[in-house]
């Protein structure tokens, strides 16, 4: 079965882990192939290879070598973002690329910033505690041990007691990171305000860190190039965590894949998975398929086949946080590039009280490298001229926060694809967003804490960003399927060897960052997948 | 707003140090000695004296040994670039949204002045940009191109490809790339030896 490992002579593959990495042939019939290296195909698939299944993960992009493949220079490193173009629509139109979508063995864990709060219980409760958006169907009890298992394996730095949602079963496995200047500034802010803070729970290392199957990964080095890729490994993007640990039960990693299509047996059930290799057509022969291409591609490649979609929700109930960002101005040294950029966290407004919208958002301080500041001067502030240049010359005197805030589903927000070709053939997917008053709301509430905790912190010329960030939905998950894409268990419910791990089946968006919990998605779809099979 | 100098050649010098990673050190350098483009490739001659015209403006540079070619750049960038994973539905392609914006400033520039967009004096080369910016600029050519967000990429770009410059790092005292023993002091008005400091 098994027709080749690689070898030490094989110059394609230099990379840690690596060497003695099974091989199959597109003839074998393996257990399943996981589209997509990211937070969602991952863990996953490292969780079956641990089974003893024989597993293939496919990924569209490269599998690089950090310490030698990445440089400190933002233009270079936009080879990690997923540059194939999305067409943007609605009265809001996102940015993808490298504010959301990733590309590479990792996926977009590579240019994650690590932060990786849990979600709160009542997160995945929307609808019952606002009466808007939907309930997921699974809660935190479900998620939380694998919670704690994630946070101990790709070892979270964070503090000693978290002070905001449910008392935890264990403690962060590493104290946290330092706090840079904006993190300090914040908490300056913060403190004046009477608005708690903590540092920040952040997939990165404060000290060495062992685990079996991986070896050892050494401590962050404070570069605040993280957004640009980690060179030291320090950052547990999957590239040197859960895939080395895949490899090591087993599985293969085949890079440079792009899936186009599927073949299915008479009964609809999917036989093998189409994908093009050095622009050639191949054929990769499965028993199951697990889809982690996350919010846009996994949907979009559905659609294409027209695919999974008896519900008619592929592509709907897109959302996107809620993320503005206000940049403040000050005295003292800041030099934004130093340091992991989310330093410091404050969840108090989770549920802010007496406000007129549902949800909440968390507060976070924020660095940010050179060129990223630039590209949002000229975008959100429209300088040009000795303006930009001046407004430039105070690079190394800015600090930033963000929130991270709930997005709610709406009909106009969705995924549908263009009659615009791409350069395989394929068609363009087309993104329609537009903010709704729930995220008008919230954002206002938002812009307008941040900017009196820079003021308090003593920030100048103080200005705000509006965004919106990680993309989410898109074939959600539920119980009715009529109404969602996949069961609580990430299976789909028109193909009964189809399953879906990533973003895209979030129900809802969420107030933290979802890296974490689409690792935890992950573990828990594999773990039911092979208690069921 | 803030008028910080920092000293001259501090990038450069710590170029030749070990504190810069090779791969990083290869990457800046490649961008330093890039050849700036005399002919464009792609363009046609008037719409790359209208860019390198626009670029004047939207970036003025300070006194320095070579400016950095911001027309060259985008040229390169456009047509041989792989793109940055999204543009605006409401968006020609990025090349025909490029060469019409480009059309259409010089047509504007031909019908209120008449002469060439590169030809005007500052201030009415400066008045045209403005009236892109806010989507009020006349003349036919704009009437495919939604006007405000094409000086909304252009500048964006421009932007990007001007502060990613080495010598335009100095400008701002950015040494983010000379990272490769990490960085220790990294809180409030903390700074390692390396780091420049103001001089005004």
């Amino acid at each position: 079965m098994i027709t080749n490992t690689v070898s030490n002579e094989n110059t394609a593959f230099k990379l840690p882990g690596i060497n003695g990495m099974k091989l199959y042939s597109n003839d074998d019939e393996v257990d399943a192939v996981v589209i997509g290296t990211g937070a969602g195909g991952a863990p996953l698939l490292s969780r079956l290879a641990r089974a003893g299944l024989k597993v293939i993960a496919l990924e569209a992009g490269q599998h690089w070598n950090p310490s030698i493949d990445f440089a400190t220079d933002e233009v270079s490193q936009s080879k990690l973002f997923w540059n194939d173009e999305r067409l943007s629509a609605g009265s809001d139109p996102l940015a993808f690329g490298n504010n959301n979508s990733g590309t590479g063995v990792g996926g977009s864990t590579l240019h994650f910033t690590a932060y990786t709060p849990r979600p709160q219980a009542d997160d995945f409760n929307l609808y019952d505690e606002f009466s808007v958006g939907v309930n997921w169907p699974i809660g935190y009890r479900e998620l939380e041990y694998y919670f704690d298992e994630l946070e101990n394996f790709l070892g979270v730095s964070g503090p000693e007691h978290y002070p905001w949602g449910s008392p935890r079963q264990s403690s962060y496995p590493l104290p946290p990171l330092p706090l840079n200047a904006a993190a300090q500034l914040m908490q300056r802010g913060c403190k004046a305000l009477d608005i708690k803070t903590s540092p920040a729970p952040n997939a990165a290392l404060s000290a060495p860190y062992y685990k079996e199957g991986i070896g050892w990964r050494a401590a962050c080095t404070n570069r605040g190039y993280c957004q640009a890729g980690c060179t030291t490994g320090a950052k547990a993007s999957m590239d040197v965590t859960y895939i080395p640990l895949a490899i090591h039960y087993g599985a293969e990693i085949r890079p440079e894949c792009f899936v186009t299509h599927f073949e299915n047996d008479p009964s609809g059930k999917l036989t093998s998975v189409v994908y093009i290799k050095n622009g050639s057509g191949q054929r990769q022969k499965c028993r199951f398929v697990f889809l982690c291409a996350g919010a846009i591609e996994s949907p979009r490649l559905l659609l294409i086949n027209g695919l999974a979609n008896s519900s008619g929700e592929v592509g709907k109930n897109f959302m996107a946080h809620t993320g503005m960002q206000v940049w403040g101005q000050f005295e003292q040294e800041v030099r934004p590039y130093k340091g992991i950029p989310g330093a410091l966290i404050s969840e108090d407004y989770h549920r802010p009280g007496e406000v007129d919208f549902a949800g909440g958002y968390l507060l976070q301080s924020i660095g940010v490298m050179p060129v990223t500041y630039a590209s949002q001067v000229a975008r959100g502030r429209g300088l040009w001229g000795e303006a930009l240049t001046q407004c430039m010359r105070g690079y190394n005197h800015t600090a930033g926060i963000n929130i991270l805030g709930e997005c709610l589903p709406y009909p106009g927000n969705y995924l549908g694809l263009s009659d615009e070709p791409d350069d395989r053939g394929l068609p363009k997917p087309i993104i329609y967003f537009s903010q709704g008053e729930n995220e008008q709301r919230l954002t206002a509430h938002a812009d307008k804490i941040m900017k009196t905790i820079w003021e308090k912190a003593g920030g100048s010329d103080i200005w705000s960003f509006d965004r919106n960030a990680h993309i989410i939905g898109t074939c959600r998950m539920g119980n009715d399927p009529r109404k969602a894409v996949v069961n609580k268990v990430g299976k789909s419910f028109d193909i009964p060897n189809l399953y879906i791990a990533d973003n895209s089946i979030f129900p809802s968006a969420l107030s933290v960052n979802p890296a974490l919990t689409i690792m935890a998605l992950s573990l828990y779809i594999a773990d039911n997948f092979l208690a069921a099979t | 707003m803030r008028n910080d100098l920092y000293p001259a050649g501090i990038v450069k010098e710590l170029l030749k140090t070990d504190l810069v990673a090779p791969n990083t050190k290869q990457v800046l350098n490649d961008r330093l000695t890039k050849d700036i483009v005399l002919i464009p490739h792609f363009f046609t001659k008037e719409n790359f004296a209208t860019l390198q015209a626009v670029c004047k403006r939207l970036v003025p540079q300070p006194p320095r040994q070579q400016p950095v070619d911001l027309a060259g750049l985008l040229e390169e960038d456009l047509f041989t670039g792989s793109g940055n994973g999204w543009r605006y539905a409401s968006m020609p392609e990025d090349k025909q949204a490029i060469i019409s914006g480009l059309t259409g400033i010089d047509d504007t520039a031909q019908d209120a002045f008449g002469t060439a967009f590169h030809l005007l004096e500052t201030s009415h080369q400066d008045s045209i940009l403005s009236s892109v910016q806010n989507g009020t600029a006349a003349g036919k050519s704009w009437a495919l191109l939604p006007v405000k967000l094409f000086f909304e990429e252009l500048l964006a770009k421009v932007a990007e490809l001007y502060y990613s410059h080495p010598s335009v790092k100095e400008e701002i005292g950015d040494v983010s790339f000379a990272d490769n023993k990490g960085w220790e002091k990294i809180g409030l008005d903390q700074m390692e030896a390396y780091e420049p400091k103001i001089i005004n």
